[in-house]
């Protein structure tokens, strides 16, 4: 009976897992299938032409790398600091654990709330108008414990007896964060803010109505009323029109592109993530 | 050294750790003079390591213990408000069973403490490396590859790059919680044959399991015992209730 069980058991997660994959692949076939005759040299060095119907997506590219590079920028020193708390400062462990909590309600909180809150505090309170730089700010808090997390998992898997013997010569808390800490769990920041990025990239709701637009906007010149363009926002767009055959092969092609940055971030993560974790155990 | 006796380095008086309400240390009593070697004997479970890592506050860095009673250093109370942890472990070095160097250079592990802790101009490097190695009994062997890696040196190696990184450090009091003990035994002979070397000019707290080494390298010898399920200084061994012969003094 219990054989059955287990045998039953097995089949079932196997078929789980087929499925999930299968999705995956389906949707990366299709998307793949439809979007790569799209895909040329000059549809990612052109304008957008036309309402999206000819043309490239050269500056879309260029306003989202804008836009995950400030998010990365904003995300790891909080990430660091976050984590830092987590992990070092805070002497209790109910402290520590309330810490994590908020991080994950962080986590929880619907990106669309990201790109409200933005909207009233930069766009309206502040006055910027539309500017890649809310775009950079919300979406690195949106990652902030994507990032946070992965850094923490990394300083708390450090060897203890390195803290103790930086400690043990004399060493300050800030000279041990220096020159123990940060250089063995830099690796924790790294894949962090990668599948971080990989998520912000494709994020639309956060800079919807915050820093980016459709069409006219080329490299933004300052903050103020600087909005940029952006690759999930031009899908967004352009999906919504998509019974012309021209711009529906656009908005494919776009889908690739962006597929193709996500998978990036993601597939350099993932190595990084496995070759870290075995210097972590040999090392 | 009959007069440096008579002026302590450490005490430690009425001294107790407590993890939660549970003891692990009650009521320790110790006496550390200068430049001796006290050997601190005991079971395993007895707190030896816990006591050691009072001595330079260490166990700040364990939250959830809680230290009562005094140690003083030179007659400073060192868990006084405003005593400084860190200026105090750079004069009190700590040796543990497991060598922990750092993914560095052999250079780099030596001057680890130096570069970031230590006021010794840079252009003295070079001579502190070899001099604390030397002091360590790993110069000859590491002289010519003093760049490559110290994860790829041997475990007992390793051990000693780390005495050589605490003495960089030129403290005055070295603790030892079971220096040897996981080491090959040319390397413990190593280890043991610096350790003689340095008694007299520095004070040492040698915690080990091995009785034949306290006889070796002890002047003084003391003996943590468990009593209703914390340590306390008990009656040590009445064999070595005695000066150890003091062979290989330089
Ligand atoms: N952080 C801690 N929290 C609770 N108990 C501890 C802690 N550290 C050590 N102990 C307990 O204190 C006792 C003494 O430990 P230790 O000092 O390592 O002994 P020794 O070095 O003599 O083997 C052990 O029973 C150990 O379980
Ligand atoms: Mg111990």
């Amino acid at each position: 009976m219990r054989k059955v069980f287990d045998l039953g058991f097995k089949w079932v997660t196997g078929l789980c897992a087929l499925l999930a994959c299968g999705v995956l692949a389906l949707m990366v076939g299709a998307i793949l299938f439809r979007g790569l005759p799209a895909v040329s040299w000059h549809f990612l060095t052109e304008q957008i032409r036309l309402v999206g119907a000819d043309g490239g997506i050269f500056y879309n590219l260029v306003g989202t790398l804008i836009l995950i590079t400030t998010a990365l920028i904003v995300s790891a020193p909080l990430a660091v600091g976050v984590a830092l708390l987590q992990g070092i400062y805070l002497r209790s462990a109910a402290g520590r654990r309330r810490l994590l909590l908020l991080l994950y309600l962080l986590n929880g909180v619907p990106s669309l709330l990201f790109g409200l809150f933005g909207f009233i505090v930069f766009v309206k309170f502040l006055g910027w108008g539309k500017s890649w730089l809310t775009g950079g700010i919300l979406l690195g808090l949106m990652i902030l414990p994507t990032v946070t997390v992965a850094l923490i998992e990394r300083i708390s898997s450090l060897p203890r007896r390195y803290l103790e013997a930086a400690a043990g010569l004399g060493l300050t808390t800030e000279q041990v964060i220096w020159s123990v800490i940060l250089p063995q769990s830099v690796g924790g920041l790294i894949t962090g803010a990668l599948l971080g990025l990989a998520r912000a990239a494709g994020e639309t709701a956060p800079i919807l109505f915050t820093a980016t637009i459709f069409a006219g906007a080329t490299v933004p010149a300052g903050i103020r009323e600087s909005p940029v363009l952006s690759l999930p926002y031009h899908i967004f767009v352009l999906a919504q029109d998509s019974f012309d055959p021209a711009v529906g092969t656009k908005v494919w092609g776009t889908a690739v592109v962006l597929l193709g940055l996500v998978g990036g971030l993601s597939l350099i993560a993932l190595p990084l993530r496995l070759r870290i974790h075995e210097e972590a155990n040999h090392g | 050294m009959a007069e440096s006796r008579s002026a302590p380095v450490l005490e430690v008086r009425d001294l107790s750790v407590l993890a939660a309400t549970q003891p692990i240390l009650r009521g320790i009593n110790l006496t550390v003079p200068a430049g001796v070697i006290l050997a601190l004997l005991g079971p395993s479970g007895a707190g030896k390591s816990t006591l050691l890592r009072c001595l330079n506050r260490l166990i700040d860095l364990t939250p959830g213990l809680r230290v009562q009673g005094e140690v003083r250093f030179h007659g400073q109370s060192i868990f006084a408000a405003g005593a400084d942890p860190d200026a105090l472990r750079a004069r009190i070095g700590i040796l543990f069973q497991q060598p922990a160097v750092f993914p560095a250079s052999i250079r780099q592990n030596v001057l680890f403490g130096v570069r970031h802790a230590g006021r010794v101009p840079r252009g003295d490097w070079p001579e502190l490396i070899e001099r604390a190695l030397g002091e360590a009994s790993l110069w000859e062997e590491v002289k010519d590859r003093l760049d490559a890696p110290a994860l790829r040196l041997s475990v007992g190696q390793q051990q000693r790059l780390c005495l050589a990184r605490t003495l960089a450090m030129n403290p005055e009091v070295l603790l030892l919680d079971e220096p040897t003990s996981a080491l090959d035994p040319r390397s413990a002979e190593a280890v043991e044959h610096s350790l003689l070397r340095l008694k007299g000019r520095r004070t040492l707290v040698l915690v080990t399991h091995n009785l034949a080494q306290a006889r070796r390298l002890a002047d003084q010898t003391a003996c943590l015992v468990v009593r209703e399920g914390a340590g306390e200084i008990g009656l040590p061994d009445p064999d070595l209730d005695r000066p150890a012969p003091t062979v290989g003094e330089i």
